[in-house]
């Protein structure tokens, strides 16, 4: 289980995310709702470790995680789906998944998975060796998830996974949350789009200008008067 | 014909090495975005290290160059563990400032080590030519272009066949990505700039015995590689190689047929030709690393 208590982070200017409390327990499919600039993705990279709290704890099954390295954090069993895919795009598909099984050693389970991915994303299988800069925006994004998930994470955190894809390819990107969640993975996911976001999701926190404004169930927020006005159009 | 064979080898021989130099100043400034003066330096740090080991310390040429490569990888990884990792926040003007204030300390540090005139590294080899038909070699110039292309191809093979090498290239791509990977980024640097070292000394050892080594040769060399990298389109590893390798023909040929003493003026006549009409270098961009 994840829990975040008090968590403050900037950027050397004013705090991004100030005194945010938040978790996530086994098994729930968790969303962070938000307008642009509200501190959600600062969220994600304090929890995986490429930005230090300034004040606060993360906890990771009651381990005090926060200020770790990215490396000490995936090791843990956190994956890091980045905002805009950030897939390695001189490096091939099959480079881009092994990178993210990097610091595992089971050379045997990792060319399992690789092929389960593969049977998973069959576009994927088709251009494993082709460079990954020239896959389409919707590839990109499921070779980004696939990568994740390659770590075999408990816990994978996606920033905006539905992020410029047409909409039909939005609805197979949440398909593919709700289906890792079902296989027993906890999922932490960042979102605009928050309709889906809360329809989906078992709790969900909302954020506005680096501070927790609304939390409850998914059903919960998504009847909330303020959510529905600001983030739903009325 | 037989003499432009003549010059077709031995711009090969001097390409391989100009190649490692120039893949050398090519991986820092992918992967760290520096721009590298002290490169010239450890090209002549690799020579004055062959040449002491050799002439004072009694050791054998060929013990002496893997020494020398791993003398400059060592220096390297000092040099930036001292001053390149504090600076990693800097802003880019300062780090050439600071690189600019090595090479300077480097350069005078060699003249005070090793007195201003120029020393030549013993030749190893019989110094009668290898014939082979119309061409003949020196046997220390074979050996000469033998293990740069082997160096070439080990360091081309672990940099793609590898899992350290693919990492290495994802941090060039993405570092913070990389670093959500388990990539230890802060390593990969110091490991990048011990490897770059590495290569200009292994290239400065090689051709100890081929110029004479004195201590501001590494001007001239760190111009040089600047032009392979920047001929080789600036961040490109097969480009650079390309660039080593283009860089070494005209030498040899301009020297050859046109005038011995301003033979280091056509490679850079070479590279203002290459700026004006192709300016993105001889290796397109999709391919470069950075
Ligand atoms: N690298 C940075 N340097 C300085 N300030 C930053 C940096 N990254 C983000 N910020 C600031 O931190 C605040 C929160 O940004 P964050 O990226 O977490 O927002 P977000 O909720 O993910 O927004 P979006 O939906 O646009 O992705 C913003 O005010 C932003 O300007
Ligand atoms: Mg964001």
């Amino acid at each position: 289980m994840l829990r975040l208590d008090g968590l403050s982070v900037g950027y050397g200017g004013p705090l991004a995310l100030q005194d945010l409390s938040l978790e996530v327990r086994d098994g729930e499919l968790v969303s962070l709702i938000g307008a642009n600039g509200a501190g959600k993705s600062t969220t994600l990279k304090a929890i995986s470790g490429l930005l230090k709290p300034q004040a606060g704890r993360i906890t990771w099954g009651g381990e005090a995680i926060g200020g770790l390295s990215p490396r000490a954090v995936i090791a843990r069993g956190i994956a890091h789906c980045p905002e805009g895919r950030r897939v390695f795009p001189q490096l091939s598909v099959r480079e881009n998944l092994e990178m993210g099984a990097l610091l595992r050693r089971d050379h045997g389970g990792i060319a399992a998975d690789l092929a389960a991915m593969c049977d998973r994303f069959p576009r994927l299988r088709e251009r494993l060796s082709q460079a990954a800069g020239t896959l389409s925006g919707g590839e990109q994004q499921m070779l980004a998830i696939a990568r994740a998930l390659m770590s075999r994470p408990r816990l994978v955190m996606f920033d905006e996974p539905s992020l410029g894809l047409a909409p039909s390819l939005v609805e197979q990107v949440f398909a593919i949350v709700r289906e890792i969640r079902a296989k027993g993975t906890t999922v932490l996911m960042v979102e605009q789009n928050a309709m889906a976001a809360l329809q989906m999701a078992d709790r969900a926190y909302l954020l506005e200008a680096g501070q927790l404004v609304q939390a409850g169930t998914g059903a919960e927020l998504l009847a909330s008067p303020e959510v529905r006005a600001a983030y739903l159009g009325g | 014909m037989d003499q432009a064979l003549q010059h077709l080898v031995n711009g090969t021989v001097l390409g391989g090495t100009y190649a490692l130099l120039g893949i050398g100043l090519t991986l820092v400034f992918g992967v760290m975005r520096v721009v590298n003066f002290t490169h010239g330096e450890f090209y002549a740090f690799g020579a004055y290290i062959t040449y002491g080991l050799i002439v004072l310390g009694g050791v054998n040429y060929f013990l002496a160059l893997p020494l020398a490569t791993l003398a400059g990888v060592a220096l390297g990884a000092l040099l930036e563990v001292a001053l390149l990792r504090p600076m990693r926040k800097a802003d880019i003007d300062s780090v050439m400032l600071v690189m600019i204030g090595a090479m300077l300390a480097m350069q005078n540090l060699e003249m005070f080590a090793w007195g201003g005139v120029a020393k030549l590294t013993p030749n190893p080899f019989d110094g009668s030519p290898l014939v082979f038909g119309p061409v003949s070699v020196l046997p220390l110039r074979l050996f000469v272009l033998v293990v740069s292309v082997l160096m070439l191809l080990g360091f081309w093979l672990a940099l793609e066949r590898s899992r350290a090498g693919m990492a290495m290239r994802a941090t060039f791509q993405d570092p913070e990505t990389a670093a959500l990977m388990g990539v230890r980024v802060g390593w990969v640097n110091t490991a990048t700039f011990a490897l770059g070292s590495g290569l200009a000394a292994a290239s400065g050892a090689l051709l100890g015995p081929v110029f004479m080594t004195s201590p501001t040769m590494g001007d001239l060399v760190g111009l040089k590689a600047f032009a392979i990298v920047i001929l080789g389109g600036l961040g490109s590893l097969p480009g650079a190689t390309l660039g080593g390798f283009a860089l070494g023909f005209v030498e040899e040929f301009a020297g050859g047929y046109l005038s011995t003493e301003y033979r280091d003026t056509f490679g850079f006549l070479l590279i203002i030709a290459v700026l004006v009409l192709r300016p993105q270098g001889l290796v397109p961009a999709r391919e470069r690393i950075g």
